[in-house]
């Protein structure tokens, strides 16, 4: 056994590397609702596409019952372990016996726990990600529950003592990322056009807050009612995580992580891809302000994005092959 | 194939393909080659492709597909270039390879079975008669995993969904939603009018193949009685 749940989270699930090439069945990819936290968490204990715990909105607390190489990333969180304040986007050692904390204290929505080696989880159609609808995945395909005892899988390294490490990532590189925070970026959709003229000026100049009704499988928000030019029906269409939709009463929801892979609202822009983490940290109440950029511009920033986890990746193991030999 | 389609971004990483805002057999089906097409000859960086109605959506990797480009266009503007090709190739709607028709046995004792009946002043066997006597084509799966949208039904049994849907459908329910049929493929919330269920599991997480169908596929129903289901029985 290697950790036991004490206390969940509103949600605690195993997430991974997102379940490509079943949209066609109804299978959408699911993964992190922030994927850059849980890569780069991944990345501090020397892993790279191992399963792991995404913990959302509400203090959570462990027991680790083996020694552990462990990091915790993400957004909103205070980190004790057994009563002493550990920083977030930093690995450390833990060890056996240790209760590891977290407080729900500063604005953000979702934690990453991740363990050298990955925590042992259920691979489903190529993917270890939990999908909760299918019942498939991550642990027994469901939400973790107290008492939980979810085991790492084998890992090689020597753990005796609880330390924090001395690497991790710093303030500037998260700011890229997660600042500003009230400003999401995204690109014209299929159905843009289908919007008023005052509607697009609204969506762009109005800010939106985020709705108390949002789940992993969409955020809601509240704000200026929008409209379209004339209504038309519209039958249903693929979406993806960061598809913006209309709704009938002139509210708008944001597809995100567990997103149905169809849906049958107009689709009047999307996130673009390098915005998500932060969209994902957003919490209810918390207002949000649209800003319209070119695919071009988007394109660049995804390679971008991807180029800076790239860097982290490789500058996170050679630390940890130097410190573990 | 006639140049009646429009190729427009999701987003940064897929376009949609649209043949119109209908529901049509004919437009599925070049919806339906061209996903085929796409799943034997896919350009380097195609992820995936999804059906609906009318369109479908190509998912790919941006970055691998610029990584790949010899000019500075947009991976955008590869893909539209790419699918423009494919689609002026005319795919031959004909060479969809007719499936062998799948047969699905229902138990019909759905809730809403005489409510559909009394929509259009007809007995509970005629709807049921009626809804067994088309071959339905799966236009396309979403909204659940392995939930497939299948029709047109007779016009004599089109029923609106329900107004207020269902906190809770069982799985293997067969529904009603206007002039098309589905199955639910999980318990799960539902506005559909059901007619009653089938005791096969149309998906299975157990299964490499999950998914009983495929968009394209054909299905007929056909009506069993109640020993029969029990003895069919999955759930």
């Amino acid at each position: 056994m290697s950790i036991k749940i004490l206390k969940p989270a509103m949600l605690t699930t195993l997430v991974g590397d997102g379940r490509e090439g079943f949209r066609s069945f109804g299978i959408g990819p699911g993964g992190a609702m922030d994927y850059f936290a849980m890569k780069v968490g991944n990345y501090l204990v020397g892993n790279d596409h191992e399963a792991v715990m995404e913990l959302g909105y509400a203090p959570a607390e462990f027991l680790f019952q083996k020694s552990s190489l462990a990091c915790i990333t993400g957004k909103g969180f205070t980190i004790h372990v057994d009563n002493e304040i550990f920083p977030l986007w930093k690995p450390f050692k833990i060890k056996e016996g240790a209760i590891l904390k977290l407080i729900k204290t500063i604005p953000g929505a979702w934690a990453y726990l991740a363990v050298h080696g990955g925590w042992r989880a259920d691979e489903w159609l190529g993917s270890l990600t939990t999908n909760l609808t299918a019942k498939a995945g991550g642990f027994n395909g469901r939400a973790l529950k107290k008492d939980d005892a979810i085991e790492a899988n084998e890992s090689k390294i020597q753990i005796d003592e609880t330390k924090i490490l001395p690497w991790g990532i710093s303030a500037n590189e998260l700011s890229g990322v997660y600042s500003p925070t009230n400003e999401v970026r995204c690109v014209l959709s299929i159905e843009t056009d289908w919007l008023s003229p005052l509607s697009k000026d609204k969506f762009l100049s109005e800010q939106f807050a985020v709705s108390s009704q949002s789940n992993r499988m969409g955020y809601r928000l509240q704000g200026a009612a929008l409209s379209l030019s004339e209504r038309i029906e519209m039958i249903s269409s693929p979406v993806d995580f960061g598809t913006i939709q209309l709704l009938p009463d002139g509210n708008l929801i944001i597809l995100m992580a567990d997103h149905q892979t169809t849906g049958g609202y107009p689709r009047i822009a999307s996130v673009i891809k390098a915005d998500l983490p932060k969209l994902a940290q957003i919490l209810p109440a918390e207002k949000i302000k649209f800003k319209m950029i070119s695919l071009e511009e988007a394109e660049r920033e995804l390679f971008s994005e991807e180029q800076k986890l790239g860097e982290i990746k490789m500058g996170c193991h050679e630390r940890f092959k130097k410190h573990f030999g | 194939m006639t140049n009646l389609y429009t190729i427009t971004p999701l987003n940064e990483t897929a376009v949609l393909v649209s043949f119109g805002n209908v529901i049509e057999e004919e437009i599925n089906r070049k919806v339906i080659s061209l996903h085929r097409k796409l799943i034997q000859e896919p350009f380097e960086g195609f992820i995936e492709s999804v059906p609906a109605y009318s369109s479908l959506a190509i998912f790919y990797d941006s970055i691998k597909i610029k990584s790949l480009a010899h000019s500075h266009q947009t991976s955008f503007y590869f893909v539209k270039g790419f699918l423009e090709k494919i689609l002026e190739e005319s795919i031959s709607v004909g060479s969809e390879k007719s499936r062998s028709v799948l047969e699905l046995p229902v138990l019909y004792d759905g809730d809403d079975l005489d409510f559909v009946a009394q929509q259009h002043q007809l007995f509970r066997d005629e709807v049921i008669v009626l809804h067994t006597s088309k071959t339905y084509r799966v236009f396309m799966i979403g909204f659940l995993p392995g939930f497939s949208y299948m029709g047109t039904v007779d016009e004599r049994i089109v029923t609106p969904r329900k107004n207020s849907p269902r906190t809770n459908v069982p799985a293997g329910s067969v529904g009603i939603a206007g002039m098309q049929t589905g199955i639910y493929p999980q318990a799960s919330p539902g506005g559909w009018q059901l007619i009653g269920r089938t005791p096969l599991k149309i998906f299975d997480v157990k299964k490499k193949s999950p998914c009983l169908f495929s968009a394209g596929d054909s299905v007929k129903f056909y009506s069993i009685d109640k020993t029969e289901f029990e003895k069919l029985n999955e759930y």
